[in-house]
């Protein structure tokens, strides 16, 4: 936290307080007023000799410049908030004038022979209350001043002789030199020392209430920390690609930690070798070095073997690889864990300053906690992802052995191996069809496999149709066009978001668009629209000039491996296109209807939700 | 005929392997070929081939990434263009790194993606694209 920012809540913390105290001040002196007037009329009807209309007139003064005060007071109100000056001048301006009246009240009231002499004492209380210690001292020694002048006024007999009120003077018996210093003396001690100790008081209170403002100003930045990691971990673990999340995380961590860079490196499989899986703030020649050998780091080993790497001063550490670059780069400090889950081993997360010492012990803690939710989301993924890796290697390995045969017929239909003659070729082609189409079963099989099974629930993220749409459109333009087809996309510039994942939205449309194209015949025509028919939903439309479905067949039409005998007459398939459109819908919560007429054409429309956000998506912590 | 620029396909298919020889041979190229990524770092050591043609699953899931980064890494064989041919579903071959996200990262250590099976006139126009480079 900087310097000038902790100035200014200081400020602000005073201010606050003497503004408060100043408002206070004002509602005292209502009721001193009140109490004077009371006392003024008791006096009138107790002690005729007191010049009733002069201490009237004081009172009076004192309502007046209250309200004046008031007045005041509402507009210092305005002022910046930094301010402490304009309310220190208003604190002294009310002293003052009090003071004042309070002596116009003891001169017209018997002088120093008036009870009231005992009040200035309040005067010196509240200047300790309100100002400097400097102020309530030199309050307490203009009351003593004050005072001395009222001994040479009595002195000269300038003080209207109204002791007959009061009977004998409470403190001033006898207002003959030297005897007089006596009660004098008596009192300049009892107002020195009330300043004293309302000072002493107040500078106790003062480093209290700094020590309360530091402790609340650690509570706010640890708060803020906290909150911030909150949306970090939130954000992390809504990405379902390592990458995004990867970056989302060294991102944030930069930004809440207050540095310049960051870094993950995930080990290989073998733990042998971390490469930079994701960075910030960190330039490319840094990042050139590909994979560091976890063997030859001695740092990254240290990591690596469980403990907090801290390093105050780059300069004093003699282990680095390649410090030179790290110098260049601008680093100071650093900071790095490992990642892990239990005791299985991850990677490193670093964080790097650009000022040496900069990590306090809490600052490791706190990136402690950050590492263990990273490494949590990161597990959390490569769990899902595993089993996505292990359906694509099924799929390879079916794959391959039909790929092999599949190459080994394109170079004989080739021709590389020498000319094919007739009904050869015809074969091939045939042999070349249904491999294709069994390579496509293979396909369909995993994809609906990995649907189904899916972990957990699904994740899903803000997918903007449109683009999806757009990307796959010259592909299928294409493939019109080879086959004779005319295809048009009605696709408006933006629509809301659909809640959805990447992959799916693509599997639903080209499921749609090629089942379109392939059970249209040529000179057909197939139209591909988008639209919004309601704020919470998007309408995806493929119509077609086809075969059509009959209305018995349309009940199965989701049903696995089920065909229809004129697609099938027409076209090879795997039966499995639709149900994977139902299955992607019914996982995003959509519903899709189905038009058709035997001989005219079929029209699928797929409602698909848009996301909807919650007004209150901000949590509070 | 004078001998044309040098291939090696590195694949444990043999029959794939064939069938690539068949065509690039039909085109003059030099080939040869090995079995495995450890083979085929022998053959590049040996003689740095003009372009590699490199498989992604062999005995390992990433050996030929494995190669690939090994050869990336060399300065000696950096430049050697590869080609990356895979029977992984087509999405994946599509998305390129990305598919191969969760174990390549960021960088991307192949010139070129070709999807198994192995179109010949998609073969030869990638390896004569990448060797006029």
């Amino acid at each position: 936290m900087d310097v000038g920012h902790e100035i200014i809540k200081q400020q602000l913390f005073f201010r606050k307080e003497l503004r408060e105290r100043v408002y206070w001040f004002i509602k005292l002196r209502w009721a001193a007023a009140g109490a004077g007037l009371l006392g003024v009329g008791a006096a009138h009807f107790l002690t005729p000799e007191l010049p009733v209309r002069p201490l009237l007139a004081v009172v009076f003064f004192i309502i007046l410049y209250n309200l004046f005060f008031l007045v005041i007071g509402k507009r210092l109100e305005s002022t910046k908030p930094t301010e402490v000056y304009p309310f220190e001048l208003f604190a002294h301006a009310q002293i003052s004038l009090d003071l004042f009246s309070l002596f116009l009240l003891i001169y017209g009231t018997g002088g120093l022979t008036s009870p009231l002499v005992i009040f200035v004492i309040f005067h010196v209380v509240l200047a300790g209350i309100l100002l400097s210690p400097l102020s309530c001292y030199f309050y307490a020694l203009v009351i003593l001043t004050a005072l001395a002048g009222l001994i040479a006024l009595h002195h000269h007999n300038l003080v209207p002789k109204t002791t007959a009120w009061i009977g004998e003077p409470l403190f001033f018996h006898s207002l003959q030199y030297p005897r007089v210093l006596i009660p004098y003396l008596t009192f300049a001690a009892g107002i020195l020392i009330a300043a004293y100790l309302i000072t002493s008081v107040k500078v106790a209170l003062r480093f209290k209430g700094r020590e309360v403002m530091k402790i609340s100003r650690d509570l706010e930045i640890s708060n803020a920390k906290l909150t911030s990691l909150y949306e970090m971990i939130k954000e992390v673990d809504a990405h379902t690609s390592l990458k995004d999340l990867l970056d989302t995380a060294t991102r944030n961590a930069a930004r809440i930690m207050g540095v310049k860079a960051c870094s993950i490196k995930l080990l290989d499989r073998e733990n042998k070798y971390l490469r930079f899986a994701s960075t910030y703030g960190l330039s490319q020649d840094y990042l050139s070095k590909d994979s560091i050998s976890v063997s030859e780091s001695a740092i990254n080993r240290q990591i690596l073997e469980g403990s907090l790497y801290t390093i105050g001063n780059v300069d004093e550490e003699n282990r680095f690889q390649y410090p030179e670059d790290v110098r260049q780069e601008g680093i100071a400090s650093m900071l790095c864990l490992p990642l892990k889950v239990e005791d299985r081993l991850l990677g490193v997360f670093c964080v790097y300053s650009g000022e040496t010492y900069f990590f306090s012990e809490d600052d490791a803690d706190f990136f402690s906690l950050m590492t263990d939710l990273t490494a949590l989301a990161i597990e959390n993924l490569s769990r899902q992802t595993a089993r996505t890796w292990f359906l694509n290697k099924a799929a390879h390995q079916l794959r391959s052995p039909i790929s092999a045969v599949q190459s080994m017929l394109k170079t004989i239909s080739g021709g590389y191996l020498g000319n094919v003659v007739g009904q050869q070729k015809d074969v091939i082609v045939r042999c070349e069809k249904r491999l294709a189409v069994l390579q496509r079963l293979i396909n369909d099989l995993l994809n609906l496999a990995g649907k189904r099974h899916e972990a957990g629930p699904l994740r899903l993220k803000p997918v903007d149709p449109v683009q999806v749409l757009n990307n796959l459109a010259p592909l299928y333009q294409g493939q019109a066009a080879t086959k004779g087809l005319k295809i048009e996309f009605l696709i408006p510039e933006a629509l809301p978001a659909v809640a959805a994942r990447n992959e799916l939205l693509d599997d639903l449309f080209t499921n749609l668009i090629s089942n379109a194209i392939k059970y249209t015949p040529s000179g057909g025509r197939v139209v591909v629209g988008l639209s919004a028919p309601s704020a919470d939903h998007v309408l995806f439309e493929v119509a077609d000039t086809g075969i059509g479905i009959s209305e018995s067949d349309l009940s199965s039409l989701f049903s696995e491996f089920f065909r229809t005998e004129k697609a099938k007459a027409l076209e090879e398939g795997t039966g499995l296109g639709l149900v994977i459109v139902k299955e992607i819908l019914d996982r995003l919560g959509g519903k899709v209807r189905v038009e058709s007429k035997i001989g005219q054409g079929t029209k699928f429309s797929c409602l698909l939700p848009v996301v909807r956000l919650p007004a209150a998506a901000k949590p509070t912590v | 005929m004078a001998a044309g620029p040098d291939i090696l396909i590195i694949d444990d298919d043999r029959d794939l392997v064939n069938s690539i020889r068949i065509i690039l041979e039909s085109k003059n190229y030099q080939v040869r070929s090995a079995n495995n990524g450890r083979e085929g770092l022998q053959k590049v050591e040996e003689k740095v081939p003009d372009l590699i043609i490199l498989d992604v699953m062999m005995a390992t899931d990433t050996e030929g990434f494995d190669l690939a980064y090994k050869l990336n890494r060399n300065p000696k064989f950096s430049e050697i263009p590869i080609v990356m041919v895979t029977a992984f579903p087509q999405k994946m071959a599509e998305q390129g790194p990305e598919g191969f996200q969760h174990i390549l990262g960021e960088s991307w250590p192949v010139s070129q993606f070709l999807e198994k099976p192995i179109d010949p006139e998609e073969l030869l126009s990638a390896v004569e694209g990448l060797l006029k480079k």
